[in-house]
Parts: C-alpha cells; structure tokens; sequence
C-alpha cells in the first residue's frame, strides 16, 4: 500500500515536531526515518499509524484520504520500541489478540486461529514459545513476537519505532538481517524509525534523514552517504571532522583524508598522533593539527599502518585536507577550504621524537 | 579474613550483639504498641460481646432494629461500592491516560474526602438538602426525603469513600503507560475490549484492593453518617449508630455483640487484602 504523506503539521504545545512533511512511500518499500531524537521521527510515524492526530495537512492510503481515520480503520501493524506485549496473556494469547477482537462477522474460527498463530510462530522461528508469558521471554524473543502480533492482523503497512533499540548489538544485528529477509518474503510496505544511522543505511530501501521536524534528505542509502545535500546529513550519515575557517565550517570523513610520514605536495598539514586505536579491520587514528590546534580523525586500513611501522603518540604525520566540503544555505559549495597560509611549507621533518 | 579478625578484636562482636539487641528491643515495642493499641481492644470486644453466653449474643444479632442496621448498612454499601468503583476507575484513568488542564485540580479533589473531617462531610448534605439547606425547599415541595433518610446515608457513605478506588488505581495504572492499550488499538480493539481485555486485567488486584478498603470504609462510617442519619432506630441507623445508641442505653452486651461484627468484617478485610497482596505480588514476579 502506497502512503502519500501532504504537507503535514503537528505541534505539541508550542513545540513544532513535524512541520510542514511532504513524502511519497510506493507501495512494497523498506523505508527508514532517520534522524536524531526530537527531529520528529517518532511523531512521523505515529502520525501514520493515526496514534496521532495532524493540526495541518493530508495523509493519503492508496491515494484515499485517511487523515481523520481513527488507528482502528487503518489497519497498519505498529512495532513499539519496548514491544508492549501484552504482561498478562500467554504468546499465543498475544498474537491471537488482533483476530479475536474482531467483529463476529469477521472473527475467524478458533482453529483458523491457532493455525494462522502457529504459521506466525514459525515465520520468527519461536514455536516453542506459545504457551510461555512475556516475562519469561529474551528482549529479542520479545520483539520477534510483537512483530508475529502485528503481522497477524495482515495489515498493508509495518511500522516500527525504533524497534531494536531496546536491545544489545548482537541481537539488534541479528534482527536486522531477519527484518530485512521478512520484508522480502511478506513484501509489505514497512517505515521504520532509527536514530541509528549505520542500521539505516544497512536495512532500508529508502533512507529519510530527519531534523527538527523536517525531511533533509530523501534517498538510496547510497545517495544519502555519498551525496549528503547538506551539512547537517553530512554529519548525521557518519563519522565526520569539522574544521573552522572564517566562521564557515568544512567537513571530511575520517577515511577521505590522505596521510603520509612524510611532508609531499598533497600530504602537507603536519599533526600530531594523540591516540591510536587499532582494534579491528579500520585504525582509527586521532591527531591535532599543528598550525590551528584543531583535533580531527582518520582511518586507514592495517596494510596502511604497517607501512608507517610502530606508531605512537606525540610521532608526526602529514595529512591532506584538500577534499573538505562545505555547505551553505544548503548547497554544496565547491571552493577549497584550505587557504595557502595554512598549508605546511617548512621543509624540516621531526623525526625521531 | 573476617574471622581471624574477629578472634583478635572483640569488637566486631560486640557490634553484633548490640545490634542484635537493638533489633529486638524495637520489635519489642512495635508488638507492645500493637497488643496495647490494636489487639487487647480487639479482644476486649469479644470479651465482651460474649461475656453474658452466647445465647444473649446472638439475640442482640438478630433483634429487630439490629438486623434493620445491618440491613441498611449492607444496602449502603451495596450501592456506595460500586458507584465508587466505576467513578474511580473512570478518574484514575482518566488522570493517568489522558493530559488536560486541571488535572491536578482533580487529584486534589479526590483527596478532599481524606481531607475534610467526616463530621463536616456530613454537614454538607445538611446544608445542601436539609429543610433549611440550599435544595432543601425544593425537595420538599417534591416530597423527597435526603438528609434524615436512606438516600442521606447513600450520599455521605459514598462521598466519604470515594479516594479510596481512585487513590489504589492511580499509581498501578501509572506505572503501566499506555503502550499496551495502544497496541490493541492498532491491533483493531474497541474501546471496550481494550478496557476489558487489556487495562482491566493489569489493574485487577489494585482494584481489588481499593474495592475492599472502600467497602471496609462504607460499612464502618461513623461520623458523616451520623449527622445526615438522624438516629431513627430501625430505620436509620447503620451498624455504627446501632451501636452507639446501645452503648448509650447501658445495654453493653448487645452493644459489643454488634460492634463484633464489623471487628469481624475488619478482621475478614485484612485476611483478603493479604491475599490480594500476596498475588499481586506474584503475579509481578511470574508476569
């Protein structure tokens, strides 16, 4: 199902957390709400889901306008960050809940029931679980099931608050994957919220980076890293070091800047090693430049490292930061951010302290 | 290490001894306060209620203007409970569910009964519905009896114990959130099967609990129920009053006899809320 989200409004009091939202989600897509808390992610969604109601502007299913619709007649399946299992209802009770509350009419039978709570066990691979009570559930179990619970109502649209936020790294990368793999089966239209830019970028279709009740950026995850329209995605999409010039700010990723041991025409602006950390597959170094005592990043690679031997801090390296990037008003600005002063032109090398 | 220590200094020891003797010195005088201000009066009334056989005993129950009391009292609290069961439930849901202004004017107000002294509670349906009281003409030209009459009694019972569903609810219901009820709603719940299905089992031993101290309350009010009732035996009077006017008539038997039922009720009172606490606690731990 296609959601068309038109010019929407929503404050509360006199906070504005979603102002003036354009979207388009096609029918079948993967798409994320990313941004930092209070960008109005959450409000976005629950807006969807009609948990909440807009002050202003439209919401379209299928092109029909379901803005006053109540939750009820939406028939989305909402995912909660602390899952909002029902305590007092065994698993099966809990799944089974969005088809016993149906109208008779509607109401499947009891065994069309267990069949269809059964079939949903088996989808988040928690059969076993049916008769246990959510207390005595993992936070993972949990979430898996509060998905089963949602999708059990067939609902046309998946929406889920930060849904593995709640839980440790390895089940969240876990769960990523088999979220992912149950959308491709189900291919149901599915938003979900994050604040975690990496989750994201790895699961979604389509990324939407939001701030301050805004849209920045809409995208492939491709086309948000690697074209960010503006400083603030920029710096939201990764690791990212900010210089200062004139009052104008410049970014660059940690893994765009060139280092060398030694002074070239590119590698030019000394800094000093403050801390090196060479846990894993990226050395992450951090250094401070010498002529304007700003710190900054970079990465390299172990192969890099070996070639620079043993490093420590206080040794020297020389970095390249003409690839900085600046915004203004939004747009890409093109001009080289370090000025000729700033360069390195001494030509004595500091080894050997 | 502790108890090397121990052998080689005696004061660790002595710590513990001490406190050893602290502690039952305090439990000493807990037990001695309870005996003294709680359970010599609880035997002293069943001394007494008994004290002329069990045969007087059980006159004084079942005379006429003492079963027209205990009458009275049950219809009383048959009607105050659940009048305070549902608005209480309404109010704590709607305090804990919903923001609106004024709220906390609400709360306020449902602690007022807590407040006030019960005499005074009394004396505001004098006031309002006696002959001289704000409705009072009106009521009389209708010929519609409130104060010095059952629907008197119903009125202040009720406003008396009114806190006591909504003050048990509040902080259960607050702890809960809201999450769950808006997850039924997505999942297609009407507003009842969401009350019936959802909140209501989670709040069911707070309720519970409230509902009990309330009744406890609607059975053993005195001093409101005093002013409106207007004493007129067989007719008016509830087991408290039942019991006073006895006592007052040198008939101290009887007077005891009766007021054995409601330390029976108190008694039954504590037995079920130590019930209710028990498995509302387990059901925390289980669920």
């Amino acid at each position: 199902m296609s959601i068309n989200i038109q010019d929407v409004s929503k404050s509360f009091g006199s906070f504005p957390a979603v102002n003036h939202v354009n979207l388009e989600i096609p029918t079948g897509e993967f798409v994320a709400l990313l941004g930092p808390s209070g960008s109005g992610k959450t409000t976005l969604l629950r807006i969807i889901a009609g948990l909440e109601q807009v002050d202003y502007g439209t919401i379209l299913f299928k092109g029909i306008d379901t803005t006053r619709k109540s939750v009820k007649e939406r028939k989305v399946g909402f995912v909660f960050q602390h899952y909002a299992l029902f305590k007092h209802m065994t698993i099966f009770d809990n799944i089974a809940f969005g088809l016993k509350v149906r109208p008779r009419k509607t109401r499947p039978s009891k065994e069309e029931i267990k069949s269809k709570v059964y079939e949903l066990l088996k989808l988040v691979q928690l059969e076993e679980l049916a008769n246990r009570y959510p207390s005595q559930l993992s936070g993972g179990q949990r979430q898996r099931i509060a998905l089963a619970r949602a999708l059990a109502v067939e609902p046309e649209v998946l929406l889920l608050d930060e849904p593995f936020g709640a839980l440790d790294a390895k089940v969240r990368q876990e769960l990523r994957h088999w979220l992912r793999e149950i959308h491709q089966r189900l291919n149901i239209t599915t938003v979900f919220v994050t604040h975690d830019q990496e989750e994201a970028l790895e699961m979604a279709d389509t990324v939407v980076v939001m701030n301050n009740g805004k849209i920045e950026q809409i995208g492939s995850p491709e086309e948000v890293y690697q074209q960010p329209v503006n400083a603030f995605v920029y710096s939201f999409l990764g690791r990212v070091n900010t210089f200062r010039e004139g009052g104008i700010e410049g970014y660059v990723r940690p893994h765009e800047i060139k280092v060398s041991k030694i002074l070239t025409g590119t590698t030019n602006v000394t800094s000093e090693v403050i801390h090196v950390h060479s846990v894993g597959a990226i050395i992450r170094i951090e250094l401070k430049r010498q002529d304007t005592g700003e710190l900054f990043e970079v990465e390299i690679d172990g192969e890099k490292l070996l070639e620079f031997g043993r490093l420590k801090k206080g040794d020297i390296l020389y970095a390249n930061l003409t690839n900085i990037k600046t915004y203004s008003n939004n747009y890409l600005t093109n001009r080289t951010f370090i000025k000729e002063s700033f360069i390195n032109k001494t030509q004595s090398i500091p080894f050997g302290n | 290490m502790s108890g090397i220590k121990t052998t080689i200094t005696p004061h660790p020891m002595n710590q513990t001894n001490f406190s050893f003797i602290r502690k039952w010195i305090l439990i000493g005088i807990a037990l001695l306060f309870l005996g003294l201000f709680l359970f010599l009066p609880l035997v002293a009334v069943f001394t007494e209620a008994l004290k002329k056989g069990l045969e007087v005993y059980y006159l004084s129950l079942v005379e006429k203007d003492a079963l027209a009391a205990i009458k009275l009292t049950l219809i009383t609290a048959a009607i105050a409970v659940p009048i305070n069961t549902i608005f209480g439930v309404i109010a704590a849901w709607a305090i804990t569910k919903f923001n609106f202004k004024g709220k906390n004017i609400l709360i306020t107000l449902i602690d007022l009964p807590f407040a006030i002294s019960p005499v005074i509670s009394g004396l505001i349906f004098v006031l309002l519905f006696g002959a001289h009281g704000v409705f009072g003409p009106l009521l009389a030209a209708n010929d519609i009896k409130i104060v010095f009459a059952i629907p008197g009694i119903i009125l202040a019972t009720t406003f008396i114990t009114f806190p006591f569903v909504a003050r048990e609810l509040i902080p259960v219901m607050q702890e809960q959130g809201t999450e769950e009820e808006q997850a039924a709603l997505t999942l297609g719940a009407n507003g009842w099967q969401l009350f019936f299905r959802v909140t209501l089992p989670n709040i069911k031993w707070g309720l519970l609990y409230g509902i009990i101290l309330c009744n406890a309350r609607a059975m053993g009010e005195f001093g409101a129920v005093s002013v409106v009732s207007g004493h007129i035996r067989g007719l008016t009077n509830t087991i408290p009053l039942h019991v006073e006017i006895l006592y007052n008539e040198y008939n101290f038997s009887a007077a005891f006899a009766v007021a054995s039922l409601l330390a029976i009720l108190a008694l039954v009172t504590l037995v079920i809320k130590s019930i209710v606490e028990w498995k509302s606690e387990r059901s925390k731990v289980t669920v």
